[in-house]
């Protein structure tokens, strides 16, 4: 009797309650952005929800970058617990759809969000597209970019006229300007994240892209000379090892307070690097700095990217209400169109209308690499690629040796064609 | 009395059933989930085709899976002996101490037990971290060169194990202090009445009698750095993993890096079969030893 009657009031609660929520439609946010960017994004999330109170509101969570969020969304959709909107990768979609993890944003999504194709790069759209369907809304391009202290490099006479660091268009060049910084009692002209395969990814495919070389070419890894071109980016670095003019065994973290202590000149990390430097500035504890697309080391500029989206989970046995998709995709077309605010997180905003704002031009130190725009590089299109996935896996094996001196190029580039191939 | 047995067992069953209950649904249940997976290369989530052995034929050919097995066997050596040998000889020294002294003693040597690992890791990155670690300052001091250790081969299993038998020890103290204190102090007054030196009483008496104690230690060490992975994933972060890379975390690389569910089982089974092969055999002959004297 007491038990039935229990039951009976835990039953009116919770219809209780569900009658109150309607009014505001709750979407249960995750993402992986957890640096300087996440602040960001939790003030545009703020900013979200004030101007949607008493409708929507975003319930964010900030997980760990990489495997494990990757990991928990896949697991987390599989039994219907997975959020209603999350960041991604759009490197990672290829994989994503292939484990049907994605829910496609459709015809009638993107008139509902007053977005279309035509405010998007063709490059980004395709990034989100598989077999002409898109899975996620493009949020920003992030490539990578040289960050430089711009008081070392003037001390060493390496700054030109408009402040930038000079040698910026040849492999000898750049290597002089490494040298006169080295000869002018700088410890490490460049901070590398030599420790860690995954990330110098990044730069080595851009270094590949900048010999016109590519990954996969149909289906197979490396074919033709393209394994050449990755001995020649792989070189290019351990020849810097060698010449003692970049950091070794370096971790990420490492890399960057080398770089923001001063004992590192120059430094090739990601836009998302950007709010550390403009906070760390405005406190006054960092030096005069810049941020410039990559040299060109090779023949031609290029430039590794890639790129945040927003996408709706296919929570396994569990329908999304209409109410609730029309807020998701309020959601999502919000933060599209004021992506301005994203912008001083370092991030190219993806929404063309707002690159093509003047605030936008006049924001730096964007407007410096904004340059990089057309000479961007995508990941290649396969569900073997994308951050954290068995490309960066396996070739990052073989980079952490090589970039510190332990095993040459050429030997690398066998192993890498070798074990790619049979995956 | 007939009534009252089947009412003890009625009791019993009743005690036991959400154990057991439990056990079954999040035990072995999914370990017979996971033998059969094993045949099947089914991806992280879902099912798949049957394979057959092919999953474990692979490994025999698998670079990655060698270079696993091998750290984890090495790993074992360089923390199950050593540990319990470490954690011995400062259970020895304790137990001379008295009172306040003894229980502050044993508090300090406890204390990295009750830390979780991602605490362990970050104390310990301070130290040995190439650029900014205490340890490379004192290198420089010393004049001698920096060592990159948590990123060189040679020398990051043997770090990641002497952070290990560091931040166990205390456990395997605890179980030895035990032991040392169920020996009567009446058979050390006897051997003292005969004149037994200190290494005699120690290898005619402590040693004897403390040896089942020394079989629980090596064999919960055994089987617990068999299973080693919070530390190597966490001190290859950032690192070089896939040549840090253990059976476990072999394990965790396909399944959830490689969405390979089916190949991550096979793994996960070999592992199994060997923590148990090993184990039963290594308290078997330990048991064995001690029982010929």
């Amino acid at each position: 009797m007491t038990v039935n009657g229990l039951m009976k009031a835990a039953l009116i609660a919770t219809v209780g309650f569900a009658g109150v929520a309607r009014a505001e439609e709750t979407v249960v946010w995750w993402d992986f952005l957890g640096g300087g960017d996440g602040v960001r994004m939790k003030k545009m999330i703020e900013d979200f929800n004030a101007a949607h109170a008493g409708q929507v509101r975003i319930d964010a969570t900030t997980l760990e970058w990489g495997t494990p969020f990757y990991a928990k969304v896949q697991t987390s959709a599989a039994v219907g617990e997975a959020p209603d909107l999350m960041t991604y990768h759009a490197s990672r979609i290829p994989l994503a759809v292939q484990q049907g993890v994605l829910q496609e944003i459709t015809a009638e999504d993107w008139a509902a969000m007053g977005l279309s194709s035509a405010d998007f790069a063709p490059a980004t759209w395709d990034a989100v597209s598989i077999d002409g369907k898109q899975y996620a809304v493009p949020l920003d391009t992030h490539p990578i970019v040289l960050y430089y202290n711009k008081d070392l490099l003037a001390a060493a006479g390496m700054l030109d006229e408009n402040g930038l660091p000079k040698g910026l268009d040849s492999r000898e060049g750049f290597t002089a300007t490494l040298q006169a910084l080295k000869d002018n009692g700088v410890t490490f002209p460049l901070g590398s994240v030599t420790a860690d395969g995954n990330f110098m990814f990044r730069t080595i495919y851009s270094l590949m892209g900048q010999q016109g070389g590519s990954l996969m070419t149909a289906g197979e890894f490396l074919a033709g000379d393209n394994g050449e071109k990755l001995a020649n980016a792989l070189g290019v670095l351990a020849d810097w090892t060698k010449a003692g003019l970049q950091s070794t065994y370096t971790d990420y973290p490492a890399t960057v307070a080398l770089f923001t202590s001063g004992e590192a000149a120059m430094m090739i990390n990601g836009v998302w690097e950007v709010p550390t430097m403009t906070d760390l500035a405005a406190q006054g504890k960092l030096f005069n700095w810049g941020a410039v697309e990559l040299p060109v080391i090779f023949d031609q500029p290029a430039t590794y990217a890639d790129s945040h989206a927003f996408a709706i989970p296919a929570n396994e046995g569990k329908e999304m209400t209409p109410e609730k998709r029309a807020a998701v995709l309020a959601v999502m077309s919000w933060m599209s169109k004021n992506s301005l605010f994203w912008a001083t997180a370092g991030h190219i905003p993806a929404n063309g209308a707002v690159t093509a704002s003047d605030e936008y031009k006049a924001l730096e130190p964007n407007a410096t690499y904004s340059s990089l725009t057309a000479n961007m590089i995508f990941d290649p299109k396969t569900p073997l690629a994308g951050v954290a996935g068995p490309i960066f896996d396996v070739m990052s094996t073989y980079f952490v040796p090589t970039l510190n001196g332990e095993m040459d190029p050429a030997e690398a580039v066998e192993a890498i064609k070798e074990e790619l191939n049979a995956l | 009395m007939l009534t009252n047995r089947r009412k003890d067992a009625l009791v019993a069953a009743v005690l036991v059933a959400p154990f057991l209950a439990i056990y079954l649904l999040v035990f072995v249940w999914p370990t017979i989930q996971m033998f059969g997976i094993s045949f099947t290369d089914a991806p992280l989530i879902g099912s798949g085709e049957w394979v057959g052995l092919d999953n474990y034929a692979r490994l025999d050919s698998d670079p990655r899976f060698r270079t696993a097995a091998w750290n984890t066997a090495y790993f074992v050596l360089l923390t199950v002996l050593p540990g319990t040998v470490v954690a011995l000889l400062i259970a020895l020294g304790v137990a001379r101490l008295k009172g306040r002294l003894q229980a502050a003693v044993l508090a300090l040597f406890f204390l990295p037990y009750i830390l979780p690992v991602s605490v362990v890791y970050l104390i310990w990155d301070w130290v040995l971290n190439f650029q900014f670690g205490i340890l490379m300052h004192v290198f420089d001091l010393l004049g001698i060169d920096r060592i990159p250790i948590t990123k060189s081969r040679t020398w990051f299993m043997p770090a990641v194990g002497i952070v290990t038998i560091w931040w166990t020890a205390g456990f395997s103290i605890l179980l030895f202090l035990a032991g040392l204190r169920s020996i009567p102090a009446e058979i050390y007054e006897a051997a003292a009445l005969d004149s037994a030196g200190r290494w005699t009483t120690f290898r005619r008496i402590t040693w004897p009698l403390l040896w089942p104690v020394t079989t629980l230690v090596f064999t919960i060490q055994l089987i617990a750095q068999l299973k080693i992975f919070d530390q190597v994933y966490l001190f290859s972060q950032g690192g070089r993993p896939n040549d840090n890379v253990v059976l476990v975390y072999y394990v965790f690389q396909r399944a959830f890096q490689q969405d390979q569910g089916g190949r991550a089982a096979a793994v996960a089974v070999t592992l199994f079969v060997l923590v148990v092969v090993v184990s039963v055999l290594q308290f078997t002959l330990l048991r064995m030893a001690g029982g010929r004297r």
